[in-house]
């Protein structure tokens, strides 16, 4: 018989998503998770609830453009403390990460802790692991569509609440609640409502470990910041292996085996469905479920624990760990500089700012007693929370006259007040072309508030 | 067995790779561009359209969004074709 040359096989790279179930772990990291997702999650839900002043405490103001934090009103003018803001996130990211690895992965990140909350609900509505298999397993039945739509419903409900709260940051809560009750929401309200509804739905109930693995670019990069120090979960494969099941009261020694009994428990914990026996890898997101999950069982067979357990690469191969090394060190320097240069710059802010436009039209004007007059455009913002009235002067040119119609300046809290103003000078004083004048602002009720603003004074050249 | 190359991608896993970094940069863009610009102060005058703020943000944001979407399907496009084409020339 002739020999066929064997079709090449198929193999796709590209399967159909499997639903992950992960078993339920009871343990001291996953009590710590526990405590981690329920503190952030009452952060999110609970800060909108917080007054300050009258007004919503932390409320990102967009149709007025101003953010508030507690006590302070950021304006446009003050991006640069958010470009500070997203410096710092970052370098505390790598910092955290350098030390602790994904531990934001694990136990902070909002994809981690929605989807713990909805598999908390799956589980309450559907049971534990076998039964959520079984029922997936199952065909439709009256059952099972009920047991569905709860959980369906349920799921609904939290997104529309994670949704509404989410809107309550940029509209008041108060407001958003009567608008929603007397069915007067606006449009694009509803819109963004229901689209961070659907996201937190879609992402947290449906696409869970699939964002962490496609999605996220944080577990691209997390090796970059791993050093042979970092903390990671490990499976420490000289005490393990050669792993086996073993009959009860076995010493795992004398029958050539290693601790792992084989029980695949921490593959079943895991939300994002590796095996830790083969190693570190990427989809690894440290939330230490499977230390708890093997921790349990080695209670369970009398084994120590720590099969699987927090350790770093150098600590697993027996070098020295080394916790303080240049890379935390410099993180950390650079972090606190940061960190102390915004607290330093964000105290001592002053809430006046003070812009001076000068008229372009002409270059300057003649009055009728021969004094040379330019026009300015001034805006003066008060970004503070009171009203205030001030006192304008300006400097630069000898006997340099400001000609405004008004001798103090109210301007209410949180607002720009305009107005136009005339500087006029001698000829004679003005030592060349463009002098550089300066126009001084100061409340006449609160001393700190002042403000001195350059700007230019032009005239004929000297002949 | 196929070979993982562009070409070869889903096409669900195509569409996200579109979708998602160019909604990620729209975030970026209308943030930054937004701290600068009152996008109401940006309606063309004569064209007499009264939106509130918010609508003025959402529609801004979602025209970065589609900016960044054609940049995004641009490459993935070259990237497709260009494999395709390498493919062809057996390299």
């Amino acid at each position: 018989m002739a020999t066929q040359q064997a079709e090449p096989e198929l193999q796709e790279i590209f399967a159909k998503h499997e639903k992950i179930y992960p078993r339920e772990v009871s343990g001291r990291f996953s009590r710590l998770r526990v405590i981690s997702l329920l503190g952030l999650l009452g952060i999110y839900y609970l800060t909108p609830l917080l007054q300050w002043g009258g007004r919503q405490a932390i409320l990102f103001d967009l149709p007025a453009r101003k953010f508030y934090i507690f006590g302070l009103t950021l304006w446009p003018q003050d991006f640069i403390y958010l470009a500070a803001i997203l410096i710092l996130a970052g370098l505390s990211l790598f910092f955290f990460t350098a030390l602790l690895g994904r531990v934001w992965c694990g136990y902070a990140c909002p994809q981690t802790v929605w989807t713990e909350a909805y598999l908390w609900m799956e589980r309450k509505i559907e049971g534990n692991r076998s039964r959520r298999m079984k029922l997936d397993k199952a065909p439709f039945s009256a059952r099972k569509i009920r047991i569905k739509i709860l959980k369906h419903t349920a799921w609904v409900t939290f997104s529309l609440w994670t949704g509404f709260t989410f809107v309550a940051y940029f509209t008041p809560m108060g407001v958003l609640a009567n608008k929603l009750l007397s069915l007067s929401l606006g449009p694009w309200e509803t819109f963004w409502i229901l689209f961070y509804s659907f996201a937190t739905y879609g992402n947290a109930g449906f696409m869970r470990e699939q964002v962490c693995l496609y999605m996220c670019p944080y577990a691209r990069f997390q090796s970059a910041m791993f050093d042979s120090d970092t903390l990671i979960v490990a499976y420490h494969p000289e005490r393990g292996e050669p792993r086996g099941s073993r009959r009860r009261g076995t010493e795992p020694k004398s029958a050539g085996l290693g601790d792992c009994i084989d029980c695949n428990v921490c593959v079943q914990a895991c939300p994002t469905g590796i095996d830790i026996r083969d190693g570190l890898q990427y989809e690894c997101i440290a939330c230490s479920l499977c230390i708890d999950a093997c921790d349990e069982i080695m209670d369970k067979m009398s084994y120590p624990r720590g099969l699987i357990k927090y350790t770093t690469e150098n600590s697993a191969q027996g070098k020295t760990q080394h916790i303080l090394r240049p890379r935390i060190m410099v993180y950390a320097a650079i972090l606190l500089v940061l960190c102390g240069a915004l607290f330093v710059h964000v105290s001592q802010r002053i809430a006046l700012d003070l812009d001076v436009i000068r008229d372009r039209n002409t270059l300057y004007r003649e009055t009728r007693d021969g004094l040379i007059e330019n026009v300015y455009t001034l805006k003066i913002l008060n970004m503070d929370s009171d009203s205030h009235r001030y006192i304008l002067r300006a400097e630069g040119i000898d006997g340099l006259k400001l000609v405004t119609d008004q001798e103090e300046i109210m301007v209410e809290a949180g607002s720009i007040y305009q107005m136009v103003v005339r500087l006029q000078a001698d000829e004679l004083n003005l030592e060349q072309r463009s002098v550089p004048v300066s126009f001084h602002l100061q409340a006449a009720d609160a001393n700190h508030l002042q403000i001195v603003e350059e700007a230019r004074f032009v005239g004929p050249g000297k002949t | 067995m196929r070979p993982p190359i562009p070409e070869n991608i889903p096409r669900a896993q195509q569409i996200i790779s579109v979708l998602w970094p160019s909604f990620l940069v729209a975030i970026v863009a209308s943030g930054l561009f937004f701290s600068a610009f009152n996008p109401v102060d940006l309606i063309p005058f004569n064209l007499d359209i009264d939106i509130s703020p918010l609508a003025a943000y959402s529609i801004g944001f979602f025209l970065f969004w589609i900016l960044a979407i054609a940049s995004s399907y641009g490459t993935l496009y070259f990237t497709i074709s260009n494999c395709r084409f390498l493919n062809k020339q057996g390299r």
